[in-house]
């Protein structure tokens, strides 16, 4: 008896037990309750703790430089900064839940479109003070031409740019020599390339629609803004059914029909496609920056080839301007605008230390010589970023809308489509159209 | 006489009355009782429901506001009555992925059963290292489903992935596994059989072993065949089990996001979206919040549905 629990003895009543119980049962609501409050740094904490949220851009390494730099500010009035990583899985999950309880960052990195999305929502603080700042310390000036443009909205800048995940093509110069073909430059060469490249066993239009990959949807895009299309119009409206984007996909149909497009490429995730890279099965195609470092082959086999020239004579290519963003929920809104600027104004570090995956936004950065004694990188930075573009091509004013363009399922469905050649170029791009304009925002 | 005195002693019996007790003051006692226990039950029941009613009443609630608005995540937007409903129910990608939900269910259910019922049985049998082949076969269940679709997916999505190679090398030609719409559809259902196959396995087991053996030893007695006794005697006294597991890989297949989206994200072409799978991306990558939630109310009015006329299947089972 000596086990005999407490409960059932004669001192704990009935009466006693259901008030233990009740009290054991709303701990856990009022815990919930509780979770907006200061203590738990509810939006950006308490005395000027700036909280900011980082994603992984690219390895943990990353990730601990990134804490650093954060955790490495102190403004004039003592406020601090707390890092964190959020994962990409469910991000905007992530971000529009915390927003929503107010334990939401102050700042932070994020989607492409995300400031646009949470601008809409009425989140989002302009940043037009921060870059007032910017210009008064002359690192506004730093900035690459072009860079801050996509940002501006008529209430003013809703992010400011950090790095471009910028999509260049990229070539394997030995398969290049056993095929015995030219580079292309423009698009019947690609074609012709390509064929050659089939005979020695590797794919001339290497890319991938696999789960969570969206370099078919990319190259898709880029292929018509390559063409002077694109998905919306100058006025930014939709506009898909443009000649210029149907013979786009008639082109890259006709790569398909030639299988110089890998067959199992509609179902490669960006590991998948990273290891066709590596083991040689890809001559050419579209990827990102620092390709050599992300498949794991820095023998100098694998280079950044010239932008194509369209048949109409155009030259773009496509990128996503990453951006930094504060929200209206902060501690102190001049400490936030103070740590932006903070930060920009550190990120040469993480090209210093070779982290990132991406093109900086400043001259500075492209000058250091950890990023310009790869060739690569001063070959994209000479070669494609002046002629890059944005999602919102032919348009130049950045929106909502696009986050559910890139990686919605309209995209995702029409590039699958046409990479594995399941549809003309017309009906594809009709149901693109159809799809995107369900979904769109009027 | 005797009989009625016999029934009589039983239900005084059953009702807890001792011989020649009174006959009905006890009764009286014992619904007093009753009416006491049912108060202190009650009052110790109230916390945990008024928790399970905040806890699924609450985000039922908010859900049921979101499928009838055109709000996101963050604004509820305005009221727009079933109209989310009636675009789901329009909608050609809707039937797609509800008609690949039911192929992925019955694949699913009853592929993972039946093999979990061969396994079972075999298992029953005396068999060299019976235990460890028993912890190998759970292996597929208890990996997280992050790394058995990775491994999946590298046995299988390139033409140079080892299961295509073995095609090829057999002369069959270079299947494209995750590729081909038909092909990658048979996948994720191959996928689905071998990470439930365990769980039904163990569902099983457990039943088997609650079946006495002297049951097979008289039903041999009395010729039946093996068979008959698999049909007549083991299928219906694991019965109850069946039904039970049934009900649950039944909400497991429907609500199955992780096996099909980290293995082929739907595609191709939508090929293998379901419609846990399509509720997903029309909240969070087509950001229409309003019928991404009216999707997942419909797939819930749905499971009930089935998970009733199971329930009634377990009832009518156990009283048999």
């Amino acid at each position: 008896m000596s086990a005999k629990s407490s409960i059932a003895s004669p001192a704990f009543s009935r009466r006693g037990f259901l008030g233990f119980a009740a009290a054991a049962a709303s701990a856990p609501l009022l815990a919930a309750c509780g979770g907006g409050s200061a203590s738990q740094g509810g939006g950006g904490g308490a005395s000027g703790t700036v909280k900011f949220w980082d994603m992984p851009w690219a390895t943990p390494a990353y990730n601990d430089a990134a804490k650093g730099i954060a955790e490495g500010f102190s403004g004039a009035s003592g406020s601090k900064a707390t890092y964190q990583t959020i994962q990409w899985n469910n991000f905007y999950q992530t971000f529009s839940s915390a927003i929503a309880s107010k334990t939401g960052p102050a700042v932070s990195t994020g989607g492409g479109f995300q400031a646009f999305q949470f601008e809409q929502q009425g989140q989002i603080a302009y940043a037009d003070k921060a870059i007032e700042k910017l210009k008064a310390s002359g690192q506004f000036n730093d900035f690459l031409p072009g860079v801050l443009d996509p940002f501006k909205s008529d209430k003013g800048y809703v992010a400011v740019p950090w790095q471009l995940d910028m999509r260049v093509f990229w070539y394997r110069k030995s398969l290049f020599e056993k095929a015995n073909v030219a580079l292309p430059t423009d698009w019947p060469s690609l074609l012709e390339a390509g064929k050659a490249l089939k005979k020695v066993g590797a794919f001339g239009f290497t890319t991938g629609a696999g789960a969570g990959n969206n370099y078919a949807n990319h190259s898709m895009i880029m292929m018509m803004v390559n063409n002077g299309g694109g998905v919306f119009n100058k006025d930014g409206e939709l506009d898909l059914l443009n000649d210029r984007n149907v013979e786009a996909m008639e082109f890259v149909l006709e790569l398909v029909s030639n299988g110089i497009v890998d067959p199992a490429a509609v179902s490669y995730t960006t590991d998948n496609m990273s290891a066709q890279w590596k083991d040689g099965k890809a001559g050419f195609g579209l990827f990102q920056v620092n390709v050599p470092e992300r498949v794991g082959d820095t023998s100098g086999d694998l280079l950044v080839a010239d932008p194509l020239t369209g048949p109409h004579g155009d030259k773009a290519t496509i990128v996503f301007p990453n951006n930094i963003m504060m929200y209206t929920n902060t501690p102190s809104q001049d400490a936030s605008e103070e740590f932006l600027v903070y930060y920009l104004g550190q990120l040469k570090q993480l090209w210093q230390k070779k982290l990132m995956s991406a093109l900086p936004v400043f001259k500075s950065i492209t000058e250091l010589p950890e990023f310009a004694g790869d060739p690569n990188n001063v070959k994209i930075v000479k070669d494609w970023q002046p002629i890059a573009k944005t999602f919102a091509s032919q348009g130049n004013s950045l929106n909502a809308n696009l986050a559910a363009l890139d990686g919605g399922q309209a995209l995702n469905q029409f590039s699958q489509t046409i990479i594995t050649g399941k549809s003309d170029a017309k009906t594809a791009l009709q149901a693109f159209q159809s799809g995107l304009e369900s979904v769109l925002k009027k | 006489m005797a009989l009625t005195t016999t029934q009589s002693g039983l239900s005084r019996a059953r009702r807890g009355v001792a011989p020649g007790g009174p006959g009905t003051a006890p009764v009286k006692r014992r619904s007093k009782l009753s009416a006491q226990t049912s108060r202190t039950f009650f009052w110790l029941l109230l916390p945990s429901v008024v928790l399970l009613v905040l806890i699924h009443g609450y985000p039922l609630i908010h859900a049921a506001v979101q499928a009838t608005h055109d709000g996101n995540l963050l604004q509820t937007g305005n009221f727009v009555g079933g109209e989310n409903f009636s675009t789901v129910l329009t909608s050609p990608a809707f039937w797609k992925a509800a008609q690949f939900t039911l192929w992925f269910t019955i694949v699913g259910v009853f592929g993972s059963w039946l093999v979990g019922l061969g396994l079972a049985l075999l298992l029953r049998t005396k068999i060299p290292a019976g235990g460890t082949f028993k912890v190998l076969l759970l292996l597929p269940w208890v990996v997280p489903i992050v790394v058995s679709s990775t491994a999946w997916n590298w046995l299988v999505a390139t033409p140079d992935s080892l299961i295509p190679s073995l095609f090829r090398n057999l002369g069959l030609g270079t299947p494209l596994f995750l590729a081909d719409p038909t092909l990658a559809s048979i996948t994720v259902m191959v996928f689905k059989v071998w990470v439930s196959f365990p769980f039904m396995m163990m569902m099983i087991s457990a039943a088997l072993a609650s079946v006495d053996s002297t049951v097979y030893e008289a039903a041999s007695m009395d010729g039946a065949t093996r068979w008959q006794q698999f049909s007549q005697i083991t299928l219906p006294l694991i019965a109850r089990s069946t039904y039970i597991s049934w009900i649950l890989m039944t909400i497991f297949c429907v609500n199955d996001f992780p096996t099909i989206y980290l293995l082929t994200g739907g595609g191709p072409v939508s090929a293998t979206t379901s419609l846990v799978v399509l509720a997903y991306r029309t909240v969070f990558q087509d950001f229409a919040t309003g019928p991404g939630v009216a999707i997942a109310f419909l797939m819930t009015m749905t499971l009930v549905v089935i998970s009733v006329i199971l329930y009634r299947q377990i009832r009518k089972s156990s009283v048999e």
